[in-house]
């Protein structure tokens, strides 16, 4: 494969041909902010956080769209780039239901760290969020809860969920501020073709999805990880038991992209049926 | 004619002669509207020519063609006859006799049915300025043909084209031919059409595609629509072509849902080409294979996007996606795809066929050929109209668009839909084409024109647009999402009246970002109308802001009734006039007094822009308020009763000037309880009412009764009383005071001679007669300028014994800022008006005049005000014979009181806005010492205003006599409706004029009064229902 010389913020790049200016930089370690980028889904360019400034053109460019080409020269980080994420963030913030103080995902929100990194102010606009809860498509839900005002309408899930599950169960609906992650016809998403493998929820950036049983149970940045291995069945899943110490019980499990095996991807049981750990009808013995 | 498939370009021939023929067999065709006019009734109107034409036993002479439109959609149902062109509108199935009769068979207009234009029926289409003014190549056959027939496209030359370029020409050359030609996608940015063909065919890649945007959603555009509906093989030509230059094996036409006349057309015609060989494998015997699918989109605007379209299209949300890659190397399932639009198709076919030095011979430099203008809003022909480009749009809007209705001045057109922009009257004369739109801050857009006067308010249009975007954002990213919310959240403050002045600044500081920031064209142009609005008419947008004021009087927030509203003094219009119409005339005065106490003179002189706003002029005329007004005070019997009880205690303000702002002052202050002394230097109180304004139009006695019922309110007047300075009231202890000098001096021409004898300054010869003398006046008199006081010193003179009296003015009538009315009076009594004429110099023997010397005027480019200038033509000089001239050519602010206070550069007295205080505090001004001149209205206004800021000033609440709602009559719904005409005021006998000073208007007789007033809709009463 040819490679491509580029320049970013000063630094000389060889880059492979095809690839992105943002899978570029984070493989130079280069920090750019994004919401709705993920490796595993192709971009969408719908943040407008991880804009850059290319030498010899006008305005901002979104790096997860814009392919690194030969000779080019830009900068990832400028007044006029920071201004810009400023801005994107506070209107996020606008219709962002941010109490972040009683959120689960308090202290593993990009969204929150994004806005404390620019400095984001929260009541910079008045607020857009709805008052009243909606009904939305996992209402009563036992496994997956959405909250469409925790939502920024990043497609992860509805991509990860089509180009990596290959189960096309999410979708959006709606326009301009009403636009919301739902099913096809608005189905309860135990009607739709959902597999439950939550990958929705790994996808997340925000609070927007995740385990209804582990709502409450405690912030992400309380919890610790421990890693295992899955043993419901034969592949070997890498899971990640996020344990409450206070409690020492199992909050939720997640898996990391790129872990063997798996690659970051859980089945219904590896993801939500955790909970046969505390079950008073095991047997008795050592606490793990 | 056999249904076979045209082998090749022979057989096409063939096949047009024999259409051709066919079409001769008549003599006649009646060409009707059966698309756009479908829903004024075209169909019955159709199926009556065919029922009667049966019975008249003409159907084999007489053809009944189903065309498409034609673009006049004011006359809809439009019907056209030929051979003779007859042009008729509005034409009803009761009408198809005459016009059988008349038309078909006599070979005559229905002159009743025509358009009338300046009071003269045009009958023909030829002679109609609408179509006299257009360059009709794309719209040609639009509206002549049937769209349904195959046989009428190629018996007007369809698909010739085609078999040209796939016979003669090779693809390359295609697309050369339509770069050379420099054709623009019609869609709105204006991409080189043949250059994206270029890049597509050079893209690499068996597959091609190419996709025909018919998704058309620009509110008030719809030019996509009548080409696809009325000449839909002309677009498929053009698409067929397109296919062979770049490339492209199959085609889409994406097309709105909404549009299910343009759905059924295309696919009938798709049927046909295909069944005729010019569509499906093998064209025209070429080898040239190529197919045309029809798909129709669900109506979401972001679909006109070309990668939300394509992702449409691959049955996906409609949502764009970052460009690049650019449809032409990667669109429809990854393949290179060129996207046009369809008015672009339907140039196509012209440029192949005749060439590309023809087709440049339309049109800019930059921008060749023509584009098609939809004709919206304030405008008397709307519909769609094709100038070339480079037309300006005073031609488009006045010659082709036969001007604004009830010739209310032009305000601003919008270019471009809701991405466009609105450009003001400084841009009427600007040549329209793409690059010259985005300097002014517009776009070409769709093509979109939407007219608009005074009665639009641009804070609302730009709201409206912004609703429009924001509610057609996809919600993909947050600045379109959630910034241009904010942006509309803004607006609504404003125009609800809570908005800040930090505002204005948010929200360019938020479109800014919205502009950089949003991933395609919808997000990046929504802050567009907003903008220019901005650039343009920020004044609006304070308004709203500092004064709670709507002046085109439509911001709901705002308005209950437009009169009232545009009333400077607020009153309560249409409360009056429904008393007037119950004969309640004297609490009828008294709801105008709570907010003017000159009704006698308001009532005579009040230049109304209540009535300039009032609704019932979108019917027919607007109600005749001012003449309301005048009866009510003239027969009203409690005119004496006060409005509030005398004020008393000693005299805390000084008020300086007894015109109308000064005395309405002192009125409002007494209501208040605050006695006052208003100091006049001229010996009778009234200022400009009682020493400018003459008594023909104001008699004395009319002044008087309005001046005692304000002192009988406890305000002190002292006449013959001089104030040197400000300082010296303060001096002797008055704790504020109001500044209402006037502006009593008139300007001075500036020119050689001016001291001669027999110049008169205009103002102090109507002085003069005011203060009751006989001014000296001469035979031959020459009055210059064209203002009000141009107008009562000519209209004076030829009263005192001129024998000659001309007004000469620089511009033309249309620009005079007189009002009209008083002009046409001048000219009833023998005044003449002579136009684009500027003084040079006085000439004169023995100290005395003789005459003036004159330089004739052309009109130039427009200025900032979009009034064009005059320019002197050189060496045109001439001589007026003349022994009197009064120069009336502007008026200057009376600021000798004012010394000590800040001036402005335009020698005035600076003033805050809102509450009138000038740089001195406890000093405000108010009146023609403000801004040099102004109207009546707006005099009494800033006394109420300044009554009220001087009362907070001194510790009181600054309130106004409350204005109670009581009368809530309106006349049924089938009156207002029968009632049609204005009635106007009678008018003295001009031979009983002219030997004195008598008042020329009479008051309305009470029947007369009574039904004007009826004619009220109440619009006031429909916020107090809801």
């Amino acid at each position: 494969m040819s490679t491509v010389n580029l320049t970013i913020n000063g630094q000389e790049i060889v880059a492979q041909e095809g690839q992105t200016i943002l899978d570029v930089a984070l493989e130079n370690d280069i920090h750019v902010p994004r919401l709705c980028y993920d490796p595993r889904v192709s971009p969408s360019g719908s943040c407008r956080l991880c804009v850059v400034e290319i030498e010899g053109e006008r305005g901002l460019h979104t790096s997860c769209t814009r392919l690194a080409t030969e000779g080019m020269k830009l900068a990832t980080e400028s007044q006029t780039i920071s201004a810009s994420r400023k801005m994107t963030l506070e209107f996020l913030l606008s219709e962002h239901d941010a109490r972040c103080t009683s959120c689960d995902a308090d202290g593993d929100c990009a969204l929150q760290d994004y806005s404390y990194e620019y400095g984001a102010d929260l009541g910079q606009f008045g607020s857009l969020v709805p008052e009243d809860r909606e009904l939305v498509y996992t209402g009563g839900h036992r496994g997956i809860v959405y909250d469409p005002s925790k939502c920024v309408r990043c497609q992860l899930c509805v991509k990860i969920c089509s180009e990596v599950a290959m189960v096309d169960a999410l979708t959006l609906k709606g326009r301009a501020l009403d636009v919301r992650v739902s099913t096809a016809f608005d189905l309860p998403l135990n009607e739709t073709t959902c597999e439950l493998c939550g990958l929705c929820i790994s996808a997340c950036p925000t609070n927007a999805l995740w385990e209804t049983k582990a709502q409450g149970k405690g912030r992400a940045k309380d919890l610790e990880k421990v890693r295992t291995t899955c043993t419901y069945c034969g592949v070997g899943c890498q899971l990640d038991l996020n344990v409450n110490p206070r409690t020492n019980r199992i909050v939720r499990v997640t898996s990391e992209p790129g872990s063997v095996v798996n690659d970051g991807n859980l089945c219904v049981k590896g993801r939500f049926a955790s909970r046969r750990t505390g079950s008073s009808e095991r047997r008795p013995g050592k606490r793990p | 004619m056999a249904e076979t498939t045209l082998g090749g370009a022979e057989a096409l021939e063939s096949f047009r002669r024999e259409a051709q023929d066919a079409e001769m067999a008549f003599r006649a065709r009646v060409l009707l509207c059966m698309t756009g006019c479908r829903s004024m009734g075209s169909m019955e109107l159709a199926e009556t020519f065919r029922t009667k034409l049966d019975a008249a036993g003409l159907s084999d002479e007489v053809e009944i063609v189903d065309a498409g439109c034609h673009g006049q959609c004011v006359l809809a149902p439009h019907v056209v006859v030929e051979p003779h062109g007859f042009l008729y509108g509005g034409v009803r199935p009761e009408d198809v006799d005459e016009i059988i009769e008349t038309s078909l068979r006599q070979g005559k207009p229905v002159e009743r049915l025509c358009q009338s234009v300046d009071g003269e029926p045009v009958s023909t289409v030829d002679e109609a300025p609408f179509y006299k003014g257009q360059q009709r190549l794309v719209l040609a056959n639009c509206g002549k043909i049937d769209p349904t027939r195959i046989e009428d496209a190629i018996a007007t030359g369809g698909y010739e084209a085609l078999a040209k370029a796939l016979a003669e020409m090779e693809p390359e050359s295609v697309v050369s031919e339509v770069k050379d030609a420099g054709l623009r996608g019609r869609g709105g940015a204006g991409f080189p059409t043949g250059l994206k063909w270029e890049l597509a065919r050079r893209s690499s890649g068996e597959e091609k595609f190419l996709i025909c945007n018919a998704d058309e959603g620009d509110p008030g555009a719809f030019m996509d629509r009548a080409l696809l509906e009325g000449v839909p093989h002309q677009v498929i030509e053009g698409m067929i072509i397109a296919a062979y230059a770049m490339g492209a094996s199959k085609g889409f036409v994406y097309v709105r849902a909404e549009y299910p006349i343009a759905v059924e057309h295309v696919a009938i015609a798709l049927k046909q080409a295909r069944k005729r060989g010019l569509l499906g494998e093998n064209i025209l015997g070429s080898g040239f294979d190529f197919d045309i699918e029809l798909r129709m989109g669900a109506g979401a605007f972001v679909c006109g996007e070309e990668t939300a379209l394509i992702a449409s299209l691959e049955g996906d949300r409609g949502m764009p996606t970052a460009r690049p890659p650019y449809p032409v190397e990667s669109g429809y399932q990854g393949k290179p795809t060129s996207i046009n639009n369809v008015e672009t198709f339907a140039n196509v076919p012209a440029i192949v066929l005749n060439g590309k030095d023809w087709y440049r011979g339309f049109g800019t430099e930059g921008s060749p050929g023509t584009k098609i203008f939809a004709l919206a809003g304030r405008v008397n022909n709307t519909g769609l109209v094709e100038a070339p480009m480079g037309a300006t749009l005073r031609e488009m809007i006045y010659d082709v668009g036969g001007g604004i209705p009830n010739n209310r001045p032009f305000k601003a057109a919008q270019l471009g839909g809701p991405s466009g922009g609105c450009l003001p009257m400084k841009y009427l004369d600007l040549p329209i084409d793409y690059d010259s739109l985005k300097e002014a801050g517009a776009i070409m857009g769709s093509g979109g024109l939407i007219v608009m006067d005074e009665s639009t308010c641009m804070v609302n249009i730009a709201r409206y647009f912004l609703e429009f975007t924001q509610d057609e954002s996809c919600g993909k990213c947050p600045p379109c999402r959630v910034g241009t919310r904010h942006m509309l959240d803004i607006l609504d403050r404003i125009s609800n009246g809570e908005g800040k002045m930090e505002d204005l600044e948010e929200l360019e500081r938020l479109a800014e970002h919205i502009q950089d920031a949003s991933l395609c064209g919808l997000g990046q142009s929504a802050p567009n109308p907003v903008l220019t609005t901005l650039r343009y008419f920020r004044d609006e947008y304070i308004e709203h802001i500092q004064l709670g004021h709507c002046r085109a009087s439509v911001c709901e927030g705002l308005v209950s009734a437009p009169c009232s509203h545009a009333c400077p003094a607020q009153v309560n219009v249409p409360q009056y006039v429904g008393m007037v119409a119950t004969g309640q005339l004297n609490a009828a005065v008294d709801v105008i007094r709570r907010r003017n106490p000159f009704v006698s003179v308001c009532g005579r002189v009040c230049d109304h822009p209540c009535q300039t706003r009032c609704r019932r002029a979108d019917l027919d005329d607007p109600v005749a308020i001012r003449a309301l007004k005048r009866y009510a005070a003239d027969n009203a019997t409690g005119l004496s009763q006060t409005v509030g009880p005398p004020a008393s205690g000693t005299s805390e303000v000084a008020i300086v000037g007894s015109g109308p702002a000064g005395l309405s002052a002192a009125y409002f202050l007494a209501l208040m309880g605050r006695r006052t002394v208003v100091f006049e230097k001229q010996p009778v109180a009234g200022g400009m009412l009682a020493l400018g304004i003459p008594e023909y139009r104001l008699p004395k006695e009319a002044l008087q009764r309005d001046i005692d019922f304000i002192l009988r309110h406890g305000v002190e007047l002292r006449t013959d009383a001089t104030v040197e300075s400000v300082e010296e009231l303060k001096e002797k202890g008055y704790r504020a005071v109001f500044l209402a000098t006037g502006a009593q001096e008139g300007r001075a021409m500036g020119i050689e001679g001016e001291e001669l004898e027999g110049v008169e300054e205009s103002l102090e010869y109507l002085r003069a007669r005011g203060l009751g003398k006989e001014p000296k006046t001469g035979e031959q008199v020459v009055v210059i300028g064209g203002g009000n006081a141009a107008i009562d010193a000519a209209r004076s003179a030829i009263r005192l014994g001129a024998a000659k009296v001309q007004i000469l003015y620089r511009r033309t009538r249309e620009e005079m800022p007189a009002y009209d009315e008083e002009i046409e009076e001048a000219l009833n009594e023998g005044c003449e008006l002579h136009e684009l004429l500027a003084p040079n110099r006085v000439v004169g023997e023995d100290g005395k005049v003789t005459g003036i010397e004159m330089t004739r005027m052309e009109l130039g480019e427009p200025d900032d005000s979009g009034r064009r200038r005059p320019v002197p033509i050189e060496g045109s000089e001439f001589v007026v014979e003349c022994d009197m001239i009064l120069p009336a050519i502007g008026q200057r602010a009376s600021i000798e009181a004012a010394s000590g206070l800040e001036i402005t550069s335009w020698k005035t007295v600076k003033f805050d806005p809102v509450t009138l205080a000038t740089s001195d505090i406890g000093v405000f001004s108010g009146g023609d010492v403000n801004n040099g001149g102004s109207t009546v209205i707006e005099a009494i206004a800033d006394g109420q205003r300044a009554a009220v800021a001087i009362d907070r000033h001194l510790g009181g609440a600054g309130l106004l006599p409350p204005d109670v709602s009581m009368s809530i009559y309106r006349a049924s719904d089938e009156e207002l409706e029968n009632a049609t005409v204005q009635t106007p005021e009678p008018l003295l006998p001009v031979e009983e004029r002219l030997d004195g000073f008598r008042e020329v208007a009479f008051a309305f007789h009470p029947e007369g009064a009574c039904a004007e007033a009826s004619r009220c809709l109440r619009c006031d009463l429909e916020k107090v229902r809801s």
